[in-house]
């Protein structure tokens, strides 16, 4: 931190939020509010007078509130940059602090908040993580009994800066302990609480427990896990070292602490897996080794960046495992744990290749975007012919279209991250995606039903999710039946109902509509505009008689590989229950419905000119192959 | 896909409601330390262990282990499991497959007197294991009646039925029937000391 601040080429804006981010990549305006500190950032040197003359003490979040602080104060000494900060909710207006300061007059009770707007060419997100509060967890007494703490606040208590200036000491008497309790995975690996495995407790359990070893050699120290999980390079050998060093694994999730009221004595009663045996220990002191979850203003950073998020909370990048570092939206790149929970050497990767992304963008003039983009044909637009529309605008979940009644809706190119949601949703067909037109996608689905479609199964998927549980299905050998013919979308907010409509009358015998499960949305929101869109065409089929079945809707994602090769099974099984007499019947029955919703299809621009060639080519191959 | 036997335990126990969850275990071990039945009944009861014979289809031991036929479906572990596995379910399913084997409970269950039993159905509306039910049966010098009957799979032996009962027909049988009990209170009243 130090050496950042002493690059001149970089400027260090601590206590500023930032508070909207707009434009695209190379180009974002960002709105930043620097808090007012009260103290001029020019003028103070970091003395430390006006905390020393500060009457009023508050307890301190730094040192997890086992210490207290001034109103006058740096969270902590080795701060960067080291500006002290007035906290108008604890001062008492005494002033005393303004004359401590004396000739400097850094003091300045009458700053404001300044807010600033600022050309940025790339973002670096990295707003780390935060700890699980175990204190809704009855079971460990945390709150309750005063020798179990958490991981951070061990941390301040281990710290040679902390409170007790690095003694290790237990709360109730200031006792150093004799015996310490680890406890892995409080709130972690938890379907009440967070799910997921928190990747790096178990190293910082032994690291910490090393630590202390170190400090206190007569200490008895035992780490209750579930399992133990070292997978880096050199981490195996760190736990040898913590065994060799005769620190105590015990296998087995404890199930409650119990305290001896009087001398604060605490017992973990847990099952000892390897003895198969219940065990109760006693341990004067207990860490609780809590779960990492997002910040707890992660929600709002999401919104004010527009960048979506995993099913934990964190934000989500671009491909788990390709581009790990990436943000969905070009131009925004994250680092280290606000990704998802990681060690050290994991962060420090992530934030050097983070920063070589960001550097790519810096230094080039233009930037080359997929060429999925939306174009909007201005003369089909109705905005332009003066009706109030905006659908799309709405539709869209990067907010890359410009909408104004009485102009033709416009796409900002740079901002198109080419889901389709637009195209899909357009009740005019004013827009279309490039390298996915309706033309284009019409041919397919014309093709693929050319022989005998009352018998094909046409499963529309989308690139990110569903398109890879169809490869998945494959690479692993999952049989599934012949008759499934597969047609990629980018999302499946681009299944047009059009589409359905078209595979339909040219007698499609079933249609999967399927796509990433919500949360797993490469488009934000893209699959929301897919899901309302697929429940509004089941019920319409569902009201014109259509067998049921025949029309599907699952969510696939790209690791579901058996569930796509049963799904397309059980589409199957239900289309072979259909007598294909019955089948013929109610396909000819349906046709009219389906020719009233595509009267307009052929007047798009350049569907009518596609699907002759492409009934050109289907034909000649067919008269081809039956005269071979 | 993987093969899996349906013939298993393991397999037997996820196709029965309750069981679903088995093999999501990933035996932390609270459920056991949770236990009031192993820590101040049977120090050999261990859901964990259970669930692992279960899975690994050691049936004679899983049908034969203490831990099948004691639990109270109490549920103190439902709420303490990080995998939110419903364990009582688990354990009642695998009972009650031990039990479709012929395997007989060690500990006691409640007897129906069948000489005397009126079907009225008092027992089977105040039974919380749903483990009684009013069978069609032959019974000796009274001919082809209804009678409650008890599925020993499902009893847990907490007397609810026998206390119901108007005409005493349905009882424990061993340290719990009625004299027992009117002994014991009488003991009790006589003391002189609490």
């Amino acid at each position: 931190m130090v050496d950042a601040a002493r690059q001149p080429l970089i400027e260090i804006k601590a206590f500023t939020d930032v508070e909207k981010v707009e434009g695209f990549v190379g180009n974002f305006k960002v709105t930043l509010r620097e808090k007012a500190k009260y103290v001029r950032a020019d003028r103070c040197n970091g003395c430390n007078a006006c905390s020393l003359a500060c009457p009023v003490e508050v307890p301190n979040y730094f040192e997890m509130n086992l210490s207290s602080r001034k109103a006058a104060y740096v969270p902590m000494s080795q701060s960067v940059p080291l500006i002290y900060t007035i906290d108008m909710d604890a001062c008492i207006h005494c002033y005393k602090c303004v004359e401590a300061c004396g000739s400097l007059q850094a003091i300045d009770f009458g700053m404001q908040d300044k807010v600033t707007e600022e050309d940025i060419g790339a973002i670096v997100v990295a707003t780390g993580f935060s700890h699980f509060d175990p204190t809704p967890m009855m079971e460990y007494g945390y709150g309750h009994f005063p020798n179990v703490i958490t991981a951070m606040e061990m941390e301040r208590l281990n710290n040679s800066a902390g409170p007790t200036r690095g003694s290790l000491i237990r709360p109730s008497d200031n006792v150093k302990p004799k015996r310490l309790a680890i406890i892995n995975c409080v709130g972690s690996r938890d379907k009440r609480y967070i799910q997921s495995c928190s990747n790096f407790c178990c190293m910082y359990a032994i690291k910490n427990a090393l630590l202390l070893k170190q400090a206190i050699p007569d200490i008895d120290i035992s780490i209750y896990y579930i399992d133990i999980r070292t997978p880096s390079k050199g981490y195996e050998e760190f736990y040898d070292r913590a065994r060799e060093a005769g620190i105590k694994f015990v296998q087995g999730r404890p199930a409650e602490i119990t305290e001896d009221p009087e001398t604060h004595q605490l017992f973990i009663k847990s099952e000892d897996i390897t003895l198969g045996r219940v065990v109760e220990h006693e341990y004067d002191m207990v860490m609780l080794n809590q779960a990492a979850i997002p910040q707890p203003d992660q929600n709002h950073m999401s919104s004010v960046l527009n960048v979506a998020q995993s099913p934990g909370g964190w934000f989500m990048e671009y491909h788990p495992k390709l581009r790990p570092m990436d943000s969905p939206t070009d131009g925004i790149f994250f680092a280290g744990a606000c990704q998802g929970p990681k060690d050290i050497p994991a962060s420090v990767a992530q934030g050097s290749a983070a920063a070589a992304r960001a550097s790519r963008i810096l230094h080039s003039d233009t930037w080359q975007i997929e060429p999925t983009v939306a174009v909007v044909w201005p003369d089909r637009c109705v905005s332009g012919k003066g009706q109030a529309c905006g659908i799309c605008d709405r539709a869209c979940p990067y907010g890359a279209i410009n909408y104004e009644k009485g102009s033709a809706a416009e796409v900002v190119t740079a901002k198109c991250h080419g889901c389709g949601a637009c195209v899909g949703e357009c009740p005019h067909d004013a827009v279309t995606q490039l390298h996915f037109t309706d033309a284009q996608v019409l041919s397919q689905i014309r093709t693929l039903l050319a022989v005998e479609p009352e018998k094909k199964i046409l499963a529309f998927r989308c690139q990110w999710c569903s398109y890879g549980g169809a490869d998945l299905a494959g690479t692993s050998h999952f049989e599934y039946s012949a008759n499934e013919r597969g047609l990629r979308v980018m999302c499946s907010a681009r299944m047009d109902a059009d589409l359905i409509f078209e595979a339909f009358r040219l007698g499609a015998g079933a249609i999967l509509y399927s796509g990433c499960h919500p949360q797993d949305c490469h488009y934000i929101t893209g699959q929301v505009a897919g899901a309302k869109r697929a429940s509004r065409l089941e019920k319409m089929f569902e009201r014109m008689g259509m067998s049921p079945g025949r029309f599907r809707t699952e969510w696939i994602s790209a690791a579901e590989g058996d569930k796509y090769a049963r799904v397309i099974n059980e589409m199957q099984a239900t289309l072979d229950e259909i007598p294909m007499e019955e089948l013929k019947s109610e396909i000819e029955r349906l046709k009219p419905e389906m020719e009233k919703k595509l009267s307009k299809l052929n007047q798009i621009p350049g569907v009518e000119e596609a699907l002759i060639q492409v009934d050109f080519i289907v034909n000649e191959m067919l008269g081809k192959a039956v005269s071979a | 896909m993987s093969q899996t036997n349906p013939e298993s335990l393991a397999e037997r126990v996820k196709a029965i409601p309750g069981g679903e969850m088995l093999m999501m275990c990933f035996s932390c071990g609270t459920c056991t330390s949770k236990c009031m039945i192993q820590e101040k009944l049977e120090p050999n009861y261990n859901p964990r262990r259970l669930i692992r014979e279960a899975v690994f289809n050691y049936k004679e031991e899983a049908f034969a282990d203490e831990t099948t036929w004691l639990c109270s479906a109490c549920d103190l572990c439902y709420p303490a499991c990080p995998q939110k596995i419903h364990i009582s379910g688990v354990i009642t399913v695998i009972k009650q497959l031990a039990v479709a084997e012929g395997k007989q409970t060690p500990y006691q269950t409640a007897k129906v007197d069948e000489a005397t039993c009126v079907a009225c159905g008092l027992c089977v509306s105040v039974c919380p294991y749903e483990a009684i039910s009013l069978v069609e049966k032959k019974v000796a010098f009274r001919g082809l009646i209804p009678v409650a009957s008890v599925d020993p799979g499902k009893c847990m032996a907490c007397g609810m039925c026998s206390a119901a009962c108007r005409s005493t027909s349905i009882r424990l049988t061993e340290d719990f029937n009625d004299q027992q009990l009117i002994e014991d209170l009488w003991t009790w009243l006589e003391r002189k000391t609490i």
